[in-house]
């Protein structure tokens, strides 16, 4: 029990983490009702290719070489990561006079492509985790009782609540507070995922030896915080954090972190008042 | 005829395609023609046969995964940045780049509690 409730809720917080975020800034200001439909289209989009990433895991290993995938995967991760960076200073340049800019001087094509961007980013997040969530349905699903076993209906069941739920949080959250910190806040939480997904798809580079890893382990804070453990384990997932990095990582990490912080201070990006 | 930008953009996108395939046949031709030294690591719903895998250091190997359980797993390594979710009774594996001497945890992510590992490179 202890262990479905972990792998549901951690498979699909992810996902909505984005999925309701997004919608929660959508739905703040009216003329970004229009970009929701996008946001959906890329929800079914997403957990139209989990399904067929997860069930044909073994048909995917003939058809696309394990090195396919391994592209495959590390391009999902950049672009979902350079999305999320897009995503958050989009909204801070249009976000306070969305309505404004919509009505006026934001072209359409501008417009169109940043709901194409929304839907993209929607159907990697969910496609990223759901496809590892339908390899453990369909397991459960194939155990003992086939679709008859209770373990099977309780994971699903879980993940539909999990999801379901976090997703209610975030559009509370976008009630319950000032929409100023909600954003601010969301905003960080999307910039230390975007941080993460970039990690890995670094790492996955670096795997596929198309970047130098340089020095395999600058440093071990193992101690401190273990990111092969429970806890470290989700830290790691949602921050990009290490213990025990490589040049390379760090590298990027670092990197990361001082565009970031360059451009929340540059002039073009004034954030929320 | 004049081509129009749009449909060369279309070209363009597909001979950016057909030089990324080739070259991942290469590579995957490659990696097939290498004799590499195998390592045969069980998984048994979160209990990993072996727990620990000694292999040589410097060296490029590979690590064949066999999910005898009756559970999904995934393999995950931080460290070794590698991430392999396989359904029961399926195999799989994974290609390691020369490793320096050290210790490299592996875990099941599916079973954290239980599925635990890590390999010497020596």
């Amino acid at each position: 029990m202890g262990q479905i409730l972990f792998v549901m809720w951690r498979e699909t917080v992810e996902a909505m983490l984005v999925v309701g975020i997004l919608h929660a800034w959508l739905a703040h200001d009216p003329s970004g009702r229009r970009g929701k439909k996008y946001l959906w289209l890329g929800v079914l989009a997403g957990l139209a290719l989990a399904l067929l990433l997860g069930l044909g895991i073994e048909a995917m290993g003939s058809i696309l070489s394990d090195e396919g995938q391994e592209y495959f995967q590390a391009a999902m991760l950049l672009v979902a990561a350079a999305l999320i960076v897009q995503m958050v200073f989009w909204m801070r340049m249009h976000g306070r006079r969305l309505k404004q800019d919509l009505e006026q001087s934001l072209s359409r094509s501008t417009r169109t492509q940043h709901w194409w961007g929304v839907f993209s980013l929607a159907a990697i997040a969910v496609a990223r985790e759901g496809s590892e969530t339908v390899v453990y349905l369909s397991s459960l699903a194939m155990g003992e009782n086939g679709f008859a076993s209770p373990r099977f209906w309780l994971a699903s069941a879980l993940g539909v609540v999990l999801a379901g739920t976090t997703f209610y949080l975030l559009q509370l959250g976008g009630k319950l507070f000032s929409w100023r910190i909600f954003f601010q806040l969301t905003e960080i939480l999307l910039l230390l995922f975007g941080c993460a997904l970039l990690m890995n798809g670094v790492e996955k580079l670096m795997d596929m030896q198309l970047l130098p890893v340089l020095k395999s382990q600058v440093w071990d804070s193992s101690m401190w915080l273990d990111d092969g453990s429970i806890f470290g384990g989700i830290v790691s997932s949602f921050t990009g954090y290490r213990s025990r990095p490589a040049l390379m990582s760090l590298l990027v990490f670092s990197g990361y972190w001082l565009a970031i912080t360059g451009m929340l201070k540059a002039p073009r990006f004034p954030g929320r008042q | 005829m004049a081509v129009n930008p749009l449909e060369r953009r279309g070209m363009l996108n597909k001979r950016w395609c057909l030089a990324f395939l080739g070259m991942s046949m290469a590579m995957s031709a490659l990696a097939a023609g290498e004799d590499l030294p195998v390592f045969r690591l069980d998984c048994n719903n979160g209990v990993f046969t072996p727990k620990q895998l000694l292999v040589p250091a410097g060296k490029k190997f590979k690590i064949e995964i066999y999910n005898t359980g009756t559970e999904a797993i995934e393999f995950e390594s931080r460290q070794l940045r590698k991430e392999k979710a396989l359904s029961p009774q399926s195999n799989s594996f994974v290609v390691v780049f020369p490793l320096e001497p050290g210790e490299y945890k592996f875990f099941d992510d599916f079973h954290i509690q239980t599925g635990q590992g890590s390999i010497i490179a020596k």
